[in-house]
Parts: structure tokens; C-alpha cells; sequence
């Protein structure tokens, strides 16, 4: 990450000057920038930094040297990992993360829980054929795509002020163990956790942590299960307390996000092509004001975590394919407030917008039908969420019908 | 590294100029160019040509993880402008096959006698559904980091498929990406291209399961190729040469074929760098001569068609889609294609309208984009550009003959006035 703050401290041992542009070199080829205020500050703090260069490849021995890390809280333990990383907003993270969550031998794990590598993913790189799976196999994608929808529903009714995201992530791994699934995201690349958690200005993939909720976040929850060979892939986001529902901001970029998620759907059947969504996300999303994500994109969803087709959700995009019946694929535009723009913590996963503006998701998992789609992880009657009004400026709620369809 | 003194500080100010901010709304683009061909084939001569016609520039080379080693390649040319480093194993889809996220790879650089150490920073961003390779991703950041290069040499040699690389870098423009795909370099050998061709070693073999001729990489890599360098021409007789330029120029028409002769080079402002063969079409690519099959896999046809409304383009697309993304060539009223086999590498594409003005088509494999043609170093403008629509499809199993094709976009475009 080449942040480069106004004003950078020294990360020399016990100082507290301003750094100027002199780098340790060591730093500078692991692809970290460690900036130090003089020679001098350097070779005196060179001991305890040494210790950084050490231990590398796994994010978390960031954590050993005393100098990298903040003292942890005396009464809870909690600590920021990461004290020197110049983030884009308010959001921290609160370390350190739960131990590990373990899924049972008698639930078909995927083939990336041992080592964290999705190797069947990767024998299809390249040119090939979509899948399109059979009445038996959309039969299975219904069932897993329902019960993570029931999980997603478990994780949302513990949303209030107080929560942490790691108290939803044990909610996420048990509603997932009750249901004989195992939680796809778990080592998926190494991934540590059970769910994604986004908070505010994180854009996706945030990783569940200590941090309560506050009145006035909003927080994306993305779930996806493995079940009987099959992933189905969710995410809403969702309002904090009364008083995230009561602000304008929140509530424009998370029912843009809704909204932009639904009009793309409503193109999905036959014959589509995969860069035609794009067009129309991007094209509310301008119309609301808002931004759109380009990094990541829809993607194919059936026996593998993440396969082909690729869907953008920008427009004047060249992506190949037209849909077929039988394709089973995600659409999940992220919408910003702000720039589109994005940037990933050093943790290697928590990506944010580079402005700090708030950022909202919307996910479903879809099957293109003969003459249309099905909507695989639809809205049950008593999920919780659900569309807001715009609140109106002055504190009183809009009795404004809010047009998007409930999905 | 793991002495006990602490190293010399490096004033980071003192480094390349600042790489610009994220905040940027329109990062500085910097071209890439992939260079392949067979080992061997020249890329010293190659690199020399660059050094020396564009001194003073800064060049960065990127070289794969596998390949073998460079010291022994750079020791002749300006290195003080040079930055090389290898890709560490990633998961990206065209460097190695997938293994664990790993940043040790590293490359000794001689420069001026002394020893440097050069890191390329692969991160271990999540793959699952990002938009960009995990490879283009690193080497973006790479100029993040090491500020402004004028260009990026990207070295697929070997045993690539160009076909698959081409597509990861070019980029759609709403990415917004500090690298942009200028164009593909071929470096051929004029002594071994022949037998390169035609009669490879097993691993040379383009993998694939049809009957008939092989198809090997040397196929592969001419097919895609935007610029080939035709080199040790000193190494054949005149007759040689003409027959391996010839064999070249059958496989692929739209290419421009540079020969180098001891080591000498010819003029090669803006052919082998700034070849913009992506975003841009100049008179030369549309001059290509197809239509002889020299070559019994891959060819160069030529499809021309008078001037067309607006209103057509979309007929134009949808086309192209059937003949780049599922292989059917829409039957002509007349004539249908022997073999409903083939596969287009490489396609090119003008539409003159009937407003004047002009769009491009470009297509590599199954990615494609017709979009406007720019005025700038007046390639296109109504005085000189063509009153027709010109397609240049270089592929395999295209046919003796040009007329199944002409007919099946004549007949295409035609039926679309009948149904309105």
C-alpha cells in the first residue's frame, strides 16, 4: 500500500517525530513502507524492527513486534493491528479475531478447507464452457440457496447497537451447522471466518471481528453455504438503530444498492448478455447520485464457490457470454457514496473506498429459467430488513412508497 | 536477510517520480507490450532495439517466475533504465498454475557492477471475484510503488498462449487502470521457424484434440502477433528468408514484419513500441492481404462491405458474437463454410457508416468492443479513411475461400433490413 500521509510519524522505537522520506530498505522490498525520522532513530530501534522482516508471509505475524502493533487494551484485550496504516475512515479493526471455528467430518467440506486453495476452481481458467446443470442440480441450488437465506435471516435479527460481528459470525458457522453445510467463505483463500461482515465504508469481504455495532452503521452481511456439493451466495445490507434509518446519506446509498441490485434482475433470462447488467447499475446508480465498484463482479455460482460467467456491474464492459437456462450466476453491485475507487487493508481482505464514503451491497443468487429467472435466494415473509423510506430532511419519516420490488 | 546491522535508509523521494494518488481521477496509463515468441528467438536484440531507440526512457521488464535467468541477457544494454523483476508465483491465470500466495521470488540485477535485489510486490488480494488477474493486479501496483515507467515489456516466451494473456490486460476503460495492452511483439528465429511450424516437438504442441494438422505454439504466437521481428536473418539465404516471410505473412496478414540483419535494426519509431494495436487501427492493418493458405491451419481472410447506417451496428455485434463467442458462422445465402470448425485469434475491424464517421472493431479470441474511431494522428478521418467496412479475422479452419463469410455478413445485415 503506498499511502503516503501528510504528516507520517517515525516508526523508530519511542519516537515521536515527524519521518521525512528516508525508508527502510528491508520494508521496501517485502512491499511495506517503514519510514524512520534518521539514521540514527533507525539503527537505534533496528533490534525490535528487525523482528517485522522476520516474520512475513501470513498477515497476522504483523502482529508480533511490540512497535508495529497498539497496546492492547488493559480491560478488554482489544488492540488495532494495523496502528500505522493510514486508513480512509472512522472504521477499526478490533483484534484480536476468534480462534479458528471448526466444521464437523461428517459435513462434506470443500475442496479449499485443508490448505485454503480452491483448486477445482482453478482447472476452469481460461476458455470453457458455462455449466448449466440439470433439474436435479437446480433442485440442489434451490436448497442450498434457501437455507442460506434462512442464515442470512438468523445473522440479520442479531443486527443492534452492541453486537459484535464476530458474535454474528457464531450465529453464521451454528444456523450453517444445523443445516449440515459447511460456511463456504471459512479458509476460502485463507480466509479466517465464517461470514463477511462490511461495515459503513468497508466495500466487502470484512472480516468479523470485536467491534459492536453502532447506532448508525450500516453493515452488509454476505453468507454463503456449501451444501451437498453446492454454494449458494447471499447479502444484504442492513440498518443499525433508529438512527442509521434516519439518515439521508445511509439511506440513499443502501436503497440505491437495492434498488440497482433489482434492476438488473429484471433483465435476467435467456439470452442476455453478461455485460448488459452493468449498464443498467451503473446507469441508477449515476441517476441516485452514487458510484459503482468496478474491482469486483458477479460470478458464476453452482458447484464451485466462484466460476465463470464474470458479470461487471460498470458499464461499456466487454464481458463474454449470453445466458442460458440452466446458468446459475450471482449479481452484487457495491454502490459508494463517494469515489469508486478502492483499496484493501493490510489484512488482505477488508477492501474500503479510498474516500472513506459509505458503501452498501446487494447479492442474489440467480438461475436463468426458459423464459425468465429465478430469484434462488429470495426474500422469505418474515426476513427482517427490507427497504426503507428516505427520511425526510427535517427528522420526519417520508411517507413515500418506496418502487423497489421486495426481492 | 538477517544481520545483526541496520542497513543504510533509502530516501524514497529519491525514486522515480511520485506514482500518482488513488485519489487521481485519471491515472497515467502506461503502455504494456507482450512480448513472446521461443526462447532464443532474440530478446536481446530485441531489447536493444528499445534501449536504443529510446534512450532515456524507462523501460520495465517483466519476466515470469520460470523463465531463466536475465543477468547474463542485460550486461550489453543501458541498464541504469531498466527495472526487471519476476512475478512471483500468484494466483494469477496466466503466470504459473494456482499455488500459495508467496512474495519471496527475487532477481539479482547487475547494474553498473553492483549487485540489486528487486522485489516484485504480489499481494494476496482475494481472487474470488475480482474484475482483474491477480498478475495485472501486481504489476499495477508495481507502478504504484516505483513511480512512472515510459514502458512495460512483458515477457511470455516459451510455451504461452498469447490468446489467453492478450484479454486479462486489456482492460475495460471504466477499470480506470494505470497499464493499457498496446499490443503483442513476436520474436521468430528465420533458421527454425519452419520446422517450428512444422514439425514440432510434442511440447510445442498447442494443447488441443483435433485431427489434421498440429497447431503449435509458433502458430499461437504469430496468429496474435501485432508486430513480428524476424530475426538471424543473416543466418539464411535469401531464398530462406523469403519463404519463412511469406510462411509468416500467410498465418497472419495484419501483422508488420520487421527483419533484422546482424544485429543491425532498421527505423523502428513507433513499430515496435506505441503500437497502439488495441485502441487504435491505422491504414496498414486494414491492408492485409489474405487468401493464400500457405499455412494448413491458420490464415488471413479479408471481408469488405459497403458503407452501413448506424442502425447496423448492432447487427454488426450480434455477428461477432455468434462468430467470436459461439463459433457459427450465420449461413450466406449461397455458400456455407466446409468446416464449422473454426476459431478466430485475431480480428480487426473498420465501419465506415453513411454519416462519415467510423468505428472500430477490435477482437482478440472471444473478447471484442467496437467502439469509436479516434481522430487523433489522423488515422481515420472522412478524407483519408475508407468509404467501406473492412473485417480482418486471422483464425484456424477459416476456409479455402473468403465467400462464405463475405455472404454470411452480407446475408446477416441484409436480413435485418427485411425484418423492418
Amino acid at each position: 500500500m503506498a499511502m503516503v500521509p501528510a504528516n507520517r510519524r517515525c516508526s523508530g522505537l519511542d519516537c515521536e517525530n515527524e519521518a521525512g522520506s528516508l525508508q527502510c530498505p528491508t520494508c521496501l522490498k517485502m512491499g511495506t513502507d517503514s519510514f524512520f525520522c534518521s539514521q540514527d532513530c533507525f539503527k537505534r530501534s533496528w533490534n525490535s524492527h528487525k523482528a517485522v522482516h522476520k516474520a512475513k508471509s501470513n498477515f497476522l505475524t504483523n502482529l508480533f513486534p511490540p512497535n508495529v502493533v497498539s497496546e492492547p487494551d488493559p480491560v478488554t484485550g482489544h488492540y488495532n493491528p494495523f496502528p500505522k496504516y493510514s486508513f480512509t475512515g472512522p472504521l477499526r479493526p478490533v483484534y484480536p479475531l476468534s480462534p479458528r471455528r471448526t466444521v464437523p467430518a461428517s459435513i462434506p467440506h470443500p475442496d479449499y478447507a485443508i490448505d485454503g486453495i480452491p483448486r477445482s476452481e482453478q482447472k476452469f481458467v481460461g476458455r470453457h464452457k458455462i455449466t448449466i446443470l440439470d433439474a436435479k442440480e437446480q433442485e440442489a441450488m434451490r436448497k442450498v440457496c434457501r437455507l442460506a437465506r434462512e442464515v442470512l435471516d438468523a445473522a440479520a435479527r442479531e443486527v443492534k447497537p452492541g453486537t459484535t460481528t464476530d458474535y454474528i459470525d457464531e450465529v453464521v458457522h451454528r444456523a450453517c451447522l444445523e443445516r449440515d453445510s459447511y460456511p463456504s467463505p471459512l479458509n476460502y483463500v485463507n480466509f479466517p471466518k465464517s461470514v463477511c461482515t462490511s461495515i459503513n465504508e468497508t466495500i466487502c469481504h470484512g472480516i468479523p471481528d470485536q467491534r459492536p455495532l453502532v447506532d448508525g452503521d450500516i453493515i452488509n452481511i454476505d453468507v454463503t453455504l456449501f451444501h451437498e456439493g453446492f454454494h449458494g451466495d447471499i447479502n444484504e445490507t442492513y440498518y443499525v438503530g433508529d438512527k442509521a434509518r434516519a439518515n439521508p446519506e445511509a439511506v440513499r446509498v443502501v436503497e440505491t444498492a437495492r434498488e440497482c441490485l433489482d434492476n438488473a434482475i429484471s433483465l435476467v433470462k435467456p439470452e442476455m448478455l453478461f455485460r448488459e447488467p452493468g449498464s443498467v447499475i451503473e446507469k441508477h446508480a449515476k441517476s441516485r447520485n452514487c458510484s459503482v465498484v468496478k474491482s469486483y463482479c458477479g460470478h458464476g455460482v453452482n458447484q464451485l464457490f466462484h466460476t465463470l460467467p464474470n458479470i461487471p456491474h460498470y458499464g461499456r464492459n466487454k464481458a463474454v457470454g449470453t445466458a442460458k437456462p440452466g446458468m446459475c450466476f450471482t449479481i452484487e453491485p457495491m454502490i459508494n457514496l463517494g469515489t469508486h475507487r478502492d483499496i484493501t487493508w493490510p489484512d488482505d481482505w477488508t477492501s474500503v473506498t479510498t474516500d472513506g464514503s459509505l458503501s452498501a451491497q446487494f447479492e442474489h443468487t440467480l438461475l436463468v429459467t426458459e423464459d425468465g429467472v429465478e430469484v434462488l435466494t429470495a426474500r422469505l415473509p418474515d426476513s427482517p430488513g427490507g427497504p426503507v423510506p428516505m427520511p425526510m430532511v427535517n427528522g420526519e419519516k417520508s411517507d413515500e412508497d418506496n418502487q423497489s420490488a421486495q426481492h | 536477510m538477517d544481520d545483526d546491522e541496520a542497513p543504510e535508509l533509502i530516501d524514497a523521494t529519491a525514486l522515480p517520480s511520485d506514482s500518482p494518488s488513488v485519489f487521481d481521477s485519471a491515472p497515467h496509463r502506461v503502455p504494456i507490450t507482450l512480448i513472446t515468441g521461443y526462447l532464443g528467438a532474440g530478446k536481446t536484440t530485441l531489447l536493444n532495439y528499445i534501449l536504443r531507440e529510446k534512450h532515456g526512457k524507462r523501460v520495465a521488464v517483466i519476466m515470469n517466475g520460470a523463465s531463466t535467468s536475465p543477468t547474463a541477457l542485460w550486461t550489453s544494454a543501458n541498464i541504469t533504465h531498466l527495472r526487471i523483476w519476476r512475478l512471483a508465483n500468484t494466483h494469477s491465470n496466466f503466470f504459473s498454475p494456482f499455488v500459495a500466495a508467496d512474495i519471496e521470488k527475487s532477481l539479482t540485477v547487475n547494474q553498473n557492477g553492483q549487485e540489486v535485489t528487486e522485489w516484485l510486490d504480489v499481494g494476496n488480494g482475494c481472487i474470488c471475484c475480482s474484475v482483474k488477474d491477480s498478475g495485472v493486479m501486481a504489476i499495477e501496483s508495481l507502478m504504484d510503488r516505483r513511480g512512472s515507467f515510459d514502458y512495460i515489456l512483458l515477457e511470455t516466451t516459451g510455451l504461452a498462449d498469447p490468446g489467453n494473456i492478450a484479454p486479462l490486460f486489456w482492460m475495460d476503460d471504466g477499470l480506470g487502470s494505470s497499464i493499457y495492452l498496446d499490443g503483442i511483439v513476436t520474436l521468430v528465429d528465420a533458421k527454425n521457424i519452419l520446422r517450428l511450424l512444422d514439425e514440432p516437438a510434442p511440447e510445442e504442441h498447442a494443447h488441443e484434440s483435433h485431427p489434421g494438422p498440429a497447431l503449435t505454439i509458433a502458430h499461437l504466437q504469430i496468429s496474435h502477433a501485432d508486430v513480428v521481428i524476424l530475426n538471424k536473418s543473416d543466418l539464411v539465404t535469401a531464398a530462406e528468408l523469403e519463404h519463412a516471410r511469406q510462411r509468416i505473412s500467410s498465418i497472419n496478414g495484419a501483422a508488420k514484419i520487421h527483419t533484422t540483419d546482424h544485429g543491425r535494426t532498421p527505423q523502428i519509431e513507433g513499430v515496435v513500441l506505441d503500437l497502439h494495436a488495441y485502441d487504435h487501427l491505422s491504414h496498414l492493418d486494414l491492408q492485409a492481404k489474405g487468401h493464400t493458405h500457405i499455412d494448413p491451419n491458420i490464415s488471413t481472410i479479408a471481408i469488405t462491405h459497403p458503407a452501413i447506417a448506424a442502425s447496423s451496428i448492432a447487427r454488426i455485434d450480434a455477428w461477432l458474437r455468434s462468430v467470436l463467442w459461439d463459433s457459427y458462422l450465420p449461413p450466406g445465402d449461397c455458400s456455407s463454410l466446409a468446416s464449422a470448425d473454426f476459431e478466430i485469434h485475431r480480428l480487426k475491424g473498420i465501419l465506415a457508416l453513411n454519416d462519415g464517421s467510423f468505428r472500430i472493431i477490435q477482437a482478440v479470441r472471444d473478447v471484442f468492443e467496437i467502439r469509436d474511431a479516434e481522430n487523433s494522428r489522423g488515422d481515420m478521418n472522412s478524407a483519408d479513411g475508407p468509404d467501406h467496412c473492412k473485417v480482418v479475422l486471422i483464425g484456424r479452419r477459416l476456409g479455402a475461400s473468403v465467400t462464405p463469410w463475405q455472404r454470411s455478413l452480407e446475408s446477416f445485415l441484409h436480413s435485418d433490413k427485411n425484418r423492418q
